[in-house]
């Protein structure tokens, strides 16, 4: 009966590798990486993308989806609206939060909010991918089937407080951002999914108005 | 003399203001026989339902929106989260009628008469067990009194189709939280409404529509 058990959990063991296969990158291999995700990075003056977010909550029987569009002009401006199933838009812009809660319309300024900084240079750090910043984060980096893998823990404790890690998945060919991982928990996160994505079309300023 | 004449007045007409606020909940309802002596309330009873809820809540004039989750964890406790849009959880309790534990709070939040406010106001919504005192009636409801401690919660069942659509939670002379419920199918409430009436807060629930 133990070994049973044993080889169960063996098997058990190595599908869960075959499954994941995260790979460590050689230096070599995250310098190139590095540097093919920052020339894209670079290009992108301006990007749209439609999004599905999933909120797994580890007590939840499903996770809780929620899609909409996100739309980012250099140097800081950013609209990340959902649609469904609500409609919800936060526009980041001049140091202010601008929110459109079904038509109910609110201004935070976050002028002196360290934090709400924080948290818009990393979403467009996440969307864009140009986040390797060592000084904010322990970056680790991985290879996935066919998609490159990095994920930073917050150095800054504040930051902390809120995410746990945050995992960005980078198509391998295109070097741009696939998916977005926020992990609250080991057990809580929110997953991002990034499709449909537009580089450098025009997009008028007047877009961020909310 | 006069002038202790008129102090006397000014206390009496006082005394009559704060009298004559004090009225009885109940004052307005006719009384009736009790009819039923326990009822359970459906909205957050069946623990495979994820009950989630887009949240907005007015403070003192200030907005806060975000995500309310409920989900009935076993027989006696509820787990309650509420995140932003993003996903980030702002607070996590776990509440039954009688424990209550803080699994996780962000530091903004964590003041003692909002824990304590919302406890009670997420209590009452997920209570589910009722024994009736006694009974009223006006047009629309049947109205039922259900002693919780030292407070009394009003029960408000549609006479048009048996559904829960009101709880007001009283003092003995004052009305402190009423909550409206809207349900089409008198499983789930698509709406629900948790209005104050002591301090300026109002919170808003919508359930997520099914795509």
């Amino acid at each position: 009966m133990k070994t049973k058990i044993f080889l169960f959990l063996l098997i058990l063991n190595s599908c869960n590798t075959a499954f994941a296969q995260e790979q460590k990158m050689t230096d070599a291999e995250i310098t190139s990486f590095k540097q093919d995700v920052n020339v894209v990075a670079k290009k992108i003056k301006t990007l749209s993308t439609d999004f599905v977010q999933y909120k797994h909550l580890d007590f939840l029987s499903k996770d809780i989806e929620t899609s909409g569009k996100m739309i980012f002009k250099e140097p800081d401006l950013l609209q990340w609206q959902y649609k469904k199933p609500y409609n919800y838009s936060i526009v980041f812009k001049n140091g202010k939060i601008l929110i459109n809660d079904e038509g109910k319309k609110s201004a935070v300024d976050i002028g002196n909010s360290k934090i709400f900084a924080r948290i818009n240079k990393l979403i467009v750090g996440s969307v864009s991918g140009n986040m390797f910043d060592d000084k904010e984060f322990t970056i680790s980096y991985f290879k996935v089937k066919g998609q490159n893998l990095a994920k930073f823990i917050p150095k800054d404790a504040t930051l902390k407080k809120y995410i746990k890690q945050i995992e960005l998945t980078f198509d391998k060919e295109e070097a741009t951002v696939v998916q977005v991982k926020l992990l609250e928990s080991s057990e809580d996160y929110t997953r991002i999914v990034l499709k449909n994505k537009v580089i450098n079309a025009k997009i008028d300023d007047s877009v961020f108005s909310n | 003399m006069q002038k202790s004449t008129i102090q006397f007045f000014l206390i009496n007409c006082f005394l009559v203001l704060i009298l004559s606020s004090c009225g009885s909940v109940t004052k307005d309802y006719t009384p009736k026989k009790l009819d039923k002596t326990s009822y359970q309330a459906p909205y957050f009873s069946d623990s495979k339902t994820d009950y989630v809820y887009k949240a907005n809540i007015t403070v003192y004039g200030n907005e806060i929106s975000g995500i309310f989750i409920a989900k009935k964890i076993n027989d006696t406790t509820h787990r309650v989260v509420f995140t932003t849009e993003f996903g980030n959880k702002l607070m996590d309790f776990e509440i039954s009628e009688t424990t209550f534990k803080v699994n996780s709070i962000v530091s903004e939040l964590d003041r003692k008469i909002l824990v304590n406010t919302l406890k009670e106001d997420f209590r009452l919504i997920l209570k589910k067990d009722y024994l009736f005192q006694s009974a009223y009636e006006n047009d629309s409801f049947n109205i039922y009194r259900s002693k919780d401690g030292k407070r009394d919660n009003y029960i408000f069942i549609s006479k048009k189709d048996q559904k829960l659509e009101k709880l007001i939670r009283a003092s003995q002379t004052k009305e402190k939280i009423t909550v409206l419920f809207n349900s089409e199918n008198n499983i789930f409430a698509e709406r629900i409404q948790i209005i104050h009436q002591n301090i300026k807060l109002k919170i808003e629930l919508n359930y997520f529509k099914a795509e």
